[in-house]
């Protein structure tokens, strides 16, 4: 009894942590269809894919895109290789001076980004000057800037994550490699560099999204080459709009695809070794029931690859086929009968604010304002004549009645609708 | 050449040890150290146009420093308040951001590490796939939800909890929520480290000899988990004191969050010394403070970071 209250109430948190987790992203992600202005859930308005065109018109994005692919795969390059070196390094350097060692190198991991991007600003505007450069040489440009910023703390990250994985090679391998007569560099590049190619390539994932989403160290040192991060902030702050929605959507379905696929790859390798050990056949993992393909059996993430991708094709499909001109076209009859309700009800208000003055003593001064405020009212009724639909006409005449009251005959003709329409 | 200098040769070749001893040079002192040293230097500096630097005028000066604590001269205040509130509010909001975030994290921390089995695969993905998203997009997706028309307010004028839209940017709950967010797979991923190799038998020995559950964790897991708990907690409070995105994107108009007077300084301003104090003033507060509660709570630096 206890227990399972216990259990009820763990699953209870498990939810409402992964609801705040996870939520955000969804309600997101279903902005991104809606053809509200403004990207909202709720009230929703037409299906549309309209953002996602706009998003591929917008030149400053696809500029973005294309700075932060140069300046995430120079970030790999320089952070992964100094995170290897440092990690090489830290097997190897003097015992009394590794905790100092140490401290230096994970310490731009806690820097807060923003003290990391100003320093490397001022510290390499003052080399750029110490070396009598231009404010235009490569020292200062924003690349340059923004790569060596991003390093300074990708690689703590690169260093961390190769360490993990050095830990666990014989340095014996190499000394093997070095009697049989291999050149240092050899029994770097045969030996040591396929041992540790699994945390290479995991640390140069990490760098380069890391590199991807950096905001702090970037928006100081970006220059003349603004980075996605950089543009989709300044459009963020001045105004958003659901193509952002559209492009967070897109880089959501990326990032899970990319998560399933890598889970179902190790799913696979798996299986295949206990396959390999006997302890299990594949087919018997599958437990029976409808045969499913080999590479699905059993690996569950495998089939959610396969079911995003049929889905991913299925909406791209109904994309290209589908048009939300009608519904959008409702949509804006709707809104416009919402609003012109809204100038009746106003309206009527005003006139009958009027009559009630009217009631009072009857004061040629009031009535100056009045004659001006008639025709106007007139005037606007010709003026929106076509616009008014039948179900609207019903309002107005109720509300035209008693400013005709008001006028107490005397312009009664003149001000009928009807008359000035036949105009 | 002095003797540690030939091992290490010997052993790397010339080469390859070169190469080696090149980049991490290259990261630890042109990266990390000079850097740092110069924006301190910079900071003593006064603000004057580049044609005059090393000029007569260029000396040091506490200037910058003096600004920030006592406002600007002939001000006729006494104290910097604005500036120094806002430095204040900070700390302290970062303060609870990191308690908000333990207090989520540990129990999610704590299954996590105690269970084993297949669904565990599906929450370390869950988890981390929101810290793949973009920074700027996760703050707008909270904008989406807190704003005026959004969903939160819909649901909550729905229920009829409001009956207006409440103001859930101009009241700082969607900064606070938006920086809790970010951080909260910092927060998990070293208690879960730790809590993981925890042995199961402990908590059952507690058990049968009678502890309830609050006193195996005060007095079992809680001790056993110190070291990943007072990294998490660092990373956090370092990272929401730094945070430069989320307050752009969610604070209020009318509150401010320390990064953002620096990055005005820099941007609007175009005072680089004046910036530059300010983010000494921070980078040296948050670290002494976190040294501090360290000491409190008889941490070691060294478990930081493992």
């Amino acid at each position: 009894m206890n227990n399972s209250a216990i259990r009820i109430s763990i699953w209870i948190y498990l939810a409402i942590f992964f609801a705040y987790l996870l939520g955000p992203l969804v309600i997101m992600s279903v902005t991104a269809f809606n053809s509200s202005e403004f990207p909202r859930a709720t009230p929703w308005e037409c299906l549309t894919f309209e953002w996602f065109s706009a998003l591929f018109q917008d030149e400053r994005i696809l500029n973005g895109i294309k700075n932060s692919i140069i300046i995430g795969f120079g970030t790999i390059v320089l952070s992964v290789s100094m995170g290897l070196a440092g990690a090489l390094m830290l097997t190897q350097i003097w015992p009394k001076l590794r905790a100092t060692y140490y401290t230096i190198i994970i310490a731009p991991i806690l820097i807060p980004g923003v003290v990391l991007g100003i320093s490397t600003l001022v510290f390499w505007d003052r080399v750029n000057r110490m070396l009598g450069l231009g404010a235009d040489s490569f020292l200062s440009s924003g690349l340059f800037l923004t790569v060596i910023g991003q390093s300074t703390f990708i690689a703590s990250y690169c260093m961390l994550v190769l360490v993990a994985r050095l830990q666990r090679y014989e340095i014996v391998q190499t000394e093997a490699a070095l009697d049989l007569g291999a050149t240092h560099a050899q029994a770097f590049r045969k030996v040591m560099l396929p041992f540790m190619r699994p945390a290479i390539a995991s640390a140069a994932v990490l760098a380069f999204l890391a590199s991807f989403e950096n905001y702090n160290t970037t928006t100081f040192t970006f220059g003349e080459y603004p980075t996605l991060t950089i543009e989709l902030a300044q459009k963020v702050r001045y105004g958003i709009t659901p193509a952002i929605s559209a492009l967070a959507f897109i880089i959501v379905v990326l990032t899970v695809f990319a998560a399933v696929a890598n889970e179902a790859n190790i799913k696979r390798k798996e299986l295949a070794a206990a396959a390999r050990r006997g302890e299990t056949t594949v087919g018997q993992v599958s437990g029976g029931g409808i045969r499913l393909p080999r590479f699905l059996a059993g690996n569950s993430a495998a089939v959610l690859l396969v079911i995003l991708c049929i889905g991913t094709i299925t909406v791209v499909g109904t994309a290209t086929a589908y048009s939300p001109d009608q519904c959008v076209a409702d949509i804006r009859e709707q809104k416009r009968l919402e609003a012109d309700e809204r100038i009746q009800e106003l309206r009527r208000k005003r006139d009958e604010e009027n009559i009630r003055k009217f009631k009072g003593v009857f004061d040629p001064e009031d009535i100056a304002p009045e004659e001006e405020a008639a025709p106007a009212t007139g005037g606007n009724d010709s003026g929106f004549g076509g616009v008014f639909d039948p179900n609207a006409l019903s309002g107005q005449e109720e509300s035209e009645a008693p400013s005709t009251e008001g006028n107490d005959s005397g312009f009664g003709g003149v001000f009928d609708p009807n008359s000035l329409s036949s105009e | 050449m002095p003797g540690f200098l030939k091992e290490f040769f010997n052993r790397n070749g010339i080469g390859m040890g070169s190469l080696m001893l090149g980049l991490v040079l290259f990261w630890t002192i042109g990266l990390i150290i000079l850097p740092q040293l110069s924006i301190l230097d910079f900071s003593f500096r006064p603000n004057l146009p580049p044609p005059e630097y090393g000029g007569p005028k260029d000396v040091y000066t506490l200037e910058n420093y003096r600004y920030l604590v006592f406002g600007p001269e002939g001000g006729g205040q006494d104290y910097n308040s604005v500036d120094l509130r806002v430095f204040f509010r900070t700390l302290v909001a970062a303060v609870c951001v990191t308690l908000f975030n333990l207090i989520l994290c540990y129990p999610i921390a704590y299954y996590l590490g105690q269970n084993k089995g297949n669904h565990m695969r599906i929450f370390a993905l869950m988890l981390i796939i929101p810290y793949w998203i973009n920074e700027i997009l996760r703050a707008f997706a909270l904008r989406i939800i807190f704003g005026e028309s959004g969903v939160l307010n819909t649901v909550l004028m729905g229920l009829g909890v409001f009956d207006t839209p409440f103001d859930f940017i101009r009241n700082d709950i969607a900064l606070y929520a938006g920086l809790g967010y970010a951080y909260i797979l910092l927060m998990i991923f070293p208690i879960y480290n730790v809590i993981e190799s925890l042995d199961r038998n402990q908590i059952e020995a507690a058990r049968d000899m009678g502890a309830s559950w609050p006193m195996i964790h005060k007095r079992v897991v809680i001790p056993y988990a110190k070291p990943g708990i007072s990294s998490g907690c660092t990373m956090v409070f370092m990272l929401s004191a730094g945070a430069l995105a989320a307050p752009q994107i969610l604070g209020g108009p009318s509150s401010l969050w320390f990064t953002q007077l620096i990055y005005q300084q820099f941007n609007d301003n175009n005072d680089w010394p004046q910036g530059a104090a300010y983010a000494i003033v921070l980078l040296a507060v948050c670290i002494l403070f976190v040294l501090a509660v360290m000491r409190m709570f008889k941490v070691n630096m060294g478990d930081i970071g493992k």
